[in-house]
């Protein structure tokens, strides 16, 4: 970019050296804002874009938290989304009644109810939790919410994270472009640890298929 | 999502205060030209290992010439572009470290002369008596210099601060340290080797 700094003498790089202070010898490690903000942005485009890498690893890890999910379930889902209607303005094209498993799902949500409502407004989708009563993580966790695309056996083929939801006023939550409700028909909200693993954490505690009204 | 805080590696501190990047590496942790590599391909995973090897150097940068506020801004945007522009970034030409303070001293500057232009639109005064890229230059080399520093071995870094910040001779080091003069002398000519890699690399 500038001979003047490439093309550095010796002596030159001596002078620096011996200038060094101990100031520049202590480093300042960002504060933990930094890296959430730096995970949400980059978090962020892959969830808009046709990123491989990261949804692999959820297919992955939800994988083993899914597995066994009711094949009839999906079968309901798939018949009723084909008759989705798409009205313009906004409006409520399908709801999910979201239900807790005991057997497989994180006992944090064993109390836990909510329904999913997916909106379209100007050709956008978006998922609003309502009629919810949902548990508060323990420090340090989220609720996050995701539309997972089922296989035919029912098990995870697929999912994206719609983002984290507050648990007492949880809200509307963009389906990121490129996913389509049709296809990503079950709703599911899981505890997140924030542990720097961007997959799903397998702790779901509410799931359920979007169906037509 | 929001995710956990990671775990800085600069905990060891020698007595030039030196902090010692990883030195005793755990089995199947990857080296640094290994993190460059993954990087480059944009690896899962090389974001956050290059943010624990390379965010305290950055963000000191953004501290040293900046608020507090904008220096944490300034170092999350790094660390997003140059994930996001990673395909540019070629480990063969340079240091992962390097590349990111070129990125960072280019935004600082950019924040800076924003500032000064701000500034200067109140009071009238000649933009051009601003030396903002000549100081943000120097404190960059300065910290490029220390990132050097901590790449070395303990002895090598050792060598250097007894040469270069206690004055000793290459005797004087020789003797201090048990060594023949030869591994003095080619320990500061290595050192300054690896310095001059880092300075580069931040230079593009």
């Amino acid at each position: 970019m500038d001979d003047r700094h490439t093309r550095r003498s010796d002596a030159e790089l001596e002078a620096i050296l011996r200038d060094i202070d101990p100031e520049d010898l202590e480093l300042l490690e960002p504060p933990a804002e930094v890296w959430e903000g730096i995970e949400a942005a980059v978090g962020a485009t892959d969830g808009a874009h046709e990123t491989v890498v990261p949804l692999a690893s959820r297919r992955r890890s939800v994988r083993r938290a899914v597995t066994g999910i009711a094949a009839a379930l999906i079968l309901v889902a798939m018949a009723l989304a084909v008759t989705l209607t798409r009205p313009e303005g906004t409006t409520v094209v399908a709801t999910a009644s979201l239900a807790h498993d005991a057997e497989t799902f994180d006992a944090l949500g064993a109390q836990a109810q909510a329904q999913a409502e997916l909106i379209v407004e100007d050709g956008r989708h978006s998922i609003r939790i309502v009629d919810a009563a949902l548990p508060v993580p323990e420090a340090g966790a989220d609720l996050e919410v995701w539309l997972i695309r089922p296989d035919d056996e029912g098990n995870v083929a697929d999912l994206v994270s719609l983002g984290v939801v507050d648990p007492v006023e949880p809200g509307d939550l963009d389906v990121p472009a490129g996913y389509d409700p049709d296809v990503f028909l079950v709703v599911d909200i899981s505890v997140e640890p924030r542990d720097g693993d961007a997959g799903h954490s397998g702790r779901s505690i509410l799931r359920g298929p979007l169906q037509g009204i | 999502m929001l995710l956990g805080t990671p775990q800085f590696r600069y905990v060891r501190t020698d007595r030039y205060g030196l902090g010692v990047a990883s030195p005793e590496r755990q089995p199947g942790e990857p080296g640094v030209d290994s993190v460059e590599k993954a990087f480059a391909r944009g690896d899962e995973d090389a974001l956050r290992e290059a943010y624990l090897r390379y965010g305290g150097l950055v963000h000191t940068f953004c501290r040293r010439t900046l608020d507090e506020s904008r220096a944490n801004d300034v170092t999350q945007d790094v660390f997003v572009s140059a994930w996001r522009s990673r395909e540019r970034y070629e480990p063969a030409k340079g240091t992962l470290a390097g590349w990111l303070i070129a990125i960072t001293k280019s935004r600082i500057v950019d924040h800076v002369r924003a500032e000064q232009r701000h500034a200067l639109r109140r009071s009238d005064n000649d933009p051009s008596n601003v030396p903002v890229t000549a100081e943000v230059e120097r404190i960059g080399d300065r910290l490029m210099i220390a990132e050097a520093l901590r790449c070395l071995s303990d002895r090598a870094r050792r060598v250097i601060a007894l040469h270069y910040f206690d004055d000793l001779t290459h005797q004087q080091i020789a003797d201090r340290m048990s060594m023949p003069l030869g591994t003095v002398k080619s320990d500061l000519r290595r050192g300054l080797l690896q310095i001059r890699h880092q300075l580069e690399s931040a230079h593009g």
